[in-house]
């Protein structure tokens, strides 16, 4: 779900990295009340770990392939969402720099939807209020934990998944780089991800129960499971939940398939011009550009070996022209030529050295 | 389980890119970050159909290549993560949009096929930058530039006390998935039975090791602060390399070069 | 310089770790600290470092372990950790040695004298820019020896500082613990190592102090050790070998 910087528009990765600086604030903010300094320790091992622990490859039965785990459900159980999504954040940002698993654009979106959505929805939607609830009482006291903590994670990471999911798809639609329509591509990445949420869910449960049969004072809300009374019950929340996908999920994707197109025009107008406008880069406003082509124009009249040879539409959206073409190559050769020179450079370098 | 050691080799590769020497390894963290950020914000920004103006944005990491002297072909090897979402989101876009860019000939080229092109080489090119970041400039530098520009200590902190312990646990987990790999001969991944016991015996370990590392802080005196090398000051070199490069990318996001160039020779 | 009285020890309030403990270690002296695994070794390291609390009195340098005295008594101690890579955690060997110092209030400039000085002796000038995840494992226990040495403590309490190390770099960490004036206090169970490097010994079993006294006297008292599920130092041992 790593989303690559050409999946967005500058505009829509400003505000995703505006959102993400904003929660990261919130966070450090709320952690230094609580002792920053000595979570830092812990956070920077769990974090350490999370990362190495993705690589694990877990064998889902009956099937061939192989599921992974869940980082932000399961460092916002064992850290808290705050501590947690820094954590998550700074996971994202050495995947990012150091294995290019998405981009450095991007990484204010990428952020938001695997980190925001895990640890804070993840936290105080799913796995406070179920750890807190009353459902299932009669399996004792260990029994009832074991039975919440499943119940959260699967949810926790289904739902967070679901969410992570939907905001890669609106964020690559408004940038307005991909033709599928709204309605196809949200029908083709929830299911997908429904599935993955499933088996992260499942791994996640697994690792979290195997913490809660050993040392459960290392999960949050654990201690106080049959003491602390819920705001609302596990019932309630999920009601609230189901609601919620289902007016988002489904009154989105329905507006999205009756008129595919239209979604996205009318609610964020054409992306494309829309933010080379917020980027004051409108070429035909632009003095420098006009002034350029006019000198060009010029330069041109002289140099021309093969006037007229143009064909139609070749004045489309910004230079896909025979022009265009032409200059690209000489692009691509001064580019080579670079390659060239530099190895040259080099060899001669280590032939000095040698 | 190859994927580990593959992240440790990526690990060590990376470290030893950003130790080596070149004019671009000398410029300010700071200076190299913000040329980074220009140049993404540069090449994502170009109109889906502007191939011929994206193109001249490949001088940049082509120049960087060639000064560094750092193989091009280690950045390739990264793409395999980038690539995917990108070809997924771009691929459709030729069966969706059809509409005739450019006549060559008999050969028509539509618009689909165009802006997926220009997806892809924004995807190629952005990465290709951020590597150069990254394989020109230390984590801890690149941290220090971070704190100059008051991203909250516990961010750079947590970064390169993470980073710290990568190393360590990608090597522990290594070491683990080792021992089971060969207790079970044949099995691809772990196993059900052992979904929750392998991780979370590590994930144990690693609060113990939490510990110890809090209690040797706290032994020499913590008390919330970190003391990290600073990095040395922004030369003028540093500027003005800033101030180029924002130069080029600008000209080449307004005028399209390429365009220019042809003119001169094809109308 | 430390004085244990009476000091008992229990995590749970049912098993006693440490029970009624009483000894001294004076000034300039070398301790080895020896015992099966779980006998209560490490307990002792952190009760005198104020990192577990128990019962009974510990007196550091006529000061008492108590929570307002601890920013001095660590001061006075330094602890070289079992694993270097817990205590190594900043990125470079140089960022990792001044953090002491200058957590204890001193300036940079004078920080950074103690580093370069700790660094001449140790001959460790190579390693003060590396980055503490590349360098070996020996290299890596050095370090970590110079970033104790680095806060100038007037007693090392050292946790197995020979562990994984091939004999090459154990010999070096002998010769520098030996080269130090401090008092120190030498956990291990490299008998070798303690027989090398301390002039006592205190033998701990099940939480009781077994054995006090000079180290060849108790390391070569074979009855002793193996009553207390430990065995002759392998020199010995080898020697015997041959000797009959």
């Amino acid at each position: 779900m790593h989303m690559a910087d050409a999946l967005l528009a500058p505009a829509v990765a400003a505000t995703m990295y505006a959102a993400t600086a904003v929660t990261v604030g919130a966070s450090v903010k709320t952690l230094k009340k609580d002792e920053e300094s000595a979570k830092l320790p812990t956070m920077a091992v769990t974090s350490a770990l999370v990362f190495a622990g993705q690589m694990i490859n877990y064998t889902i039965p009956g099937t061939g392939s192989s599921g992974h785990l869940c980082g932000g459900m399961l460092l916002s159980a064992l850290l808290g969402p705050q501590a947690g999504f820094l954590s998550m954040v700074v996971i994202l940002t050495i995947q990012c720099l150091f294995f290019a698993d998405g981009g450095l654009l991007a990484l204010g979106a990428n952020c938001w939807n695997m980190a925001f959505y895990g640890c804070f929805v993840g936290y105080y939607l799913l796995w406070r209020p179920i750890m807190r609830s009353k459902a299932f009482k009669g399996l004792g006291a260990k029994g009832e934990g074991r039975m919440k903590i499943i119940l959260a994670s699967i949810l926790g990471c289904v739902i967070t998944l679901q969410l992570g999911a939907f905001s890669v798809v609106l964020e690559t639609t408004v940038s307005g780089v991909t033709e599928l329509p709204f309605g196809a591509f949200v029908g083709i990445m929830q299911p997908i991800h429904l599935a993955i949420g499933l088996v992260e869910g499942l791994i996640t449960s697994a690792v979290l129960l195997f913490v809660y049969e050993s040392r459960p004072e290392l999960l949050m809300d654990v201690d106080n499971i049959p003491a602390v009374q819920a705001k609302r019950s596990v019932k309630a929340t999920l009601v609230i939940l189901a609601v919620l996908v289902l007016v988002v999920g489904g009154g989105l994707s329905l507006a999205a398939s009756a008129n595919p197109d239209g979604l996205e025009w009318s609610m964020f107008g054409n992306a494309e011009s829309g933010y080379s406008e917020n980027m004051g880069l409108d070429e035909e406003n632009y003095g420098i550009a006009s002034a350029a082509a006019d000198t060009a124009a010029s330069i041109q009249e002289k140099t021309a070996f093969l006037p007229d040879y143009a064909f139609a539409n070749s004045d489309s959206a910004a230079g896909t022209s025979v022009s265009g073409i032409a200059g690209s190559a000489i692009v691509a050769g001064v580019a080579l030529l670079v390659c060239l020179g530099g190895g040259f450079f080099r060899k001669k370098k280590a032939a000095a050295k040698a | 389980m190859d994927k580990l050691s593959l992240a440790r080799s990526e690990l060590r590769e990376m470290d030893a890119l950003a130790a080596e020497d070149s004019p671009i390894h000398r410029i300010h963290p700071l200076c190299k970050l913000l040329v980074t950020i220009l140049y993404i914000v540069a090449v994502v920004s170009f109109p889906k159909y502007d191939f011929s103006g994206l193109i001249v944005m490949l001088l940049y990491p082509v120049l960087l290549f060639q000064i560094t002297g750092i193989p091009v072909r280690l950045c390739f090897h990264k793409l395999r993560f980038v690539l995917p979402l990108v070809c997924a989101v771009g691929i459709v876009n030729p069966f969706l949009d059809r509409t005739p860019l450019l006549a060559l000939g008999g050969l028509t080229i539509s618009g689909g096929v165009v802006s997926m092109l220009v997806l892809m080489m924004k995807g190629v090119f952005s990465l290709m930058a951020s590597f150069l970041l990254i394989a020109t400039t230390s984590i801890d530098s690149l941290c220090a530039a971070l704190r100059k520009i008051h991203v909250p200590a516990v961010i750079t902190t947590l970064l390169l006390l993470t980073y710290r312990y990568i190393g360590v646990m990608l090597e522990e987990v290594s070491v683990m998935t080792q021992g089971y790999s060969l207790r079970a001969p044949g099995q691809k991944g772990i196993h059900i039975s052992a979904w929750g016991s392998f991780l979370g015996q590590l994930l144990l370990r690693s609060m113990d090791r939490a510990g110890e590392l809090y209690n040797s802080m706290l032994l020499r005196g913590f008390k919330g602060n970190f003391f990290y090398a600073d990095v040395p000051p922004c030369r003028v070199s540093g500027l003005i390399y800033t101030l180029l490069c924002a130069a080029f990318f600008l000209c080449a996001r307004v005028i399209n070069i390429s365009a220019l160039l042809g003119s001169l020779f094809v109308r | 310089m430390v004085k244990f009285q009476n000091v008992s020890f229990s995590y749970d309030g049912e098993h006693p770790v440490l029970e009624d403990l009483s000894f001294t270690i004076n000034k300039g002296e070398a301790v080895g600290l020896i015992g099966a695994n779980g006998a209560g070794k490490s307990t002792i390291m952190n009760l005198l470092l104020g990192l577990l609390k128990g019962s009974g009195e510990i007196i550091v340098d006529g000061l008492p372990v108590n929570k307002q005295n601890l920013p001095q008594i660590r001061q006075k101690i330094g602890f070289v950790l079992q694993n270097s890579d817990n205590q190594m955690f900043m990125p470079t060997v140089y960022e990792d040695m001044i953090f002491g110092p200058l957590n204890y209030g001193l300036s940079r400039e004078e920080a950074e004298r103690r580093v370069d000085q700790v660094l001449d002796t140790l001959g460790l000038q190579g390693l003060k820019h590396r980055h503490n995840h590349k360098i070996s494992g020996g290299e890596k226990r050095m370090a970590a020896i110079a970033t104790i040495l680095a806060m100038e403590p007037e007693m090392i309490v050292m946790d197995e500082p020979s562990t994984a190390l091939d004999p090459v770099n154990r010999r070096r960490v002998i010769n520098t613990i030996n080269s130090l004036p401090q008092t120190k206090l030498i956990a291990s169970h490299d008998l070798d190592m303690i027989l090398d490097t301390c002039q006592r010994v205190l033998l701990i079993s099940q939480g009781k102090i077994v054995a006090d006294g000079d180290a060849e006297a108790v390391l070569l008292d074979k009855a002793l050790l193996e009553a207390n599920q430990m065995e002759l130092p392998l020199c010995v041992q080898g020697w015997q070998r041959k000797h009959g």
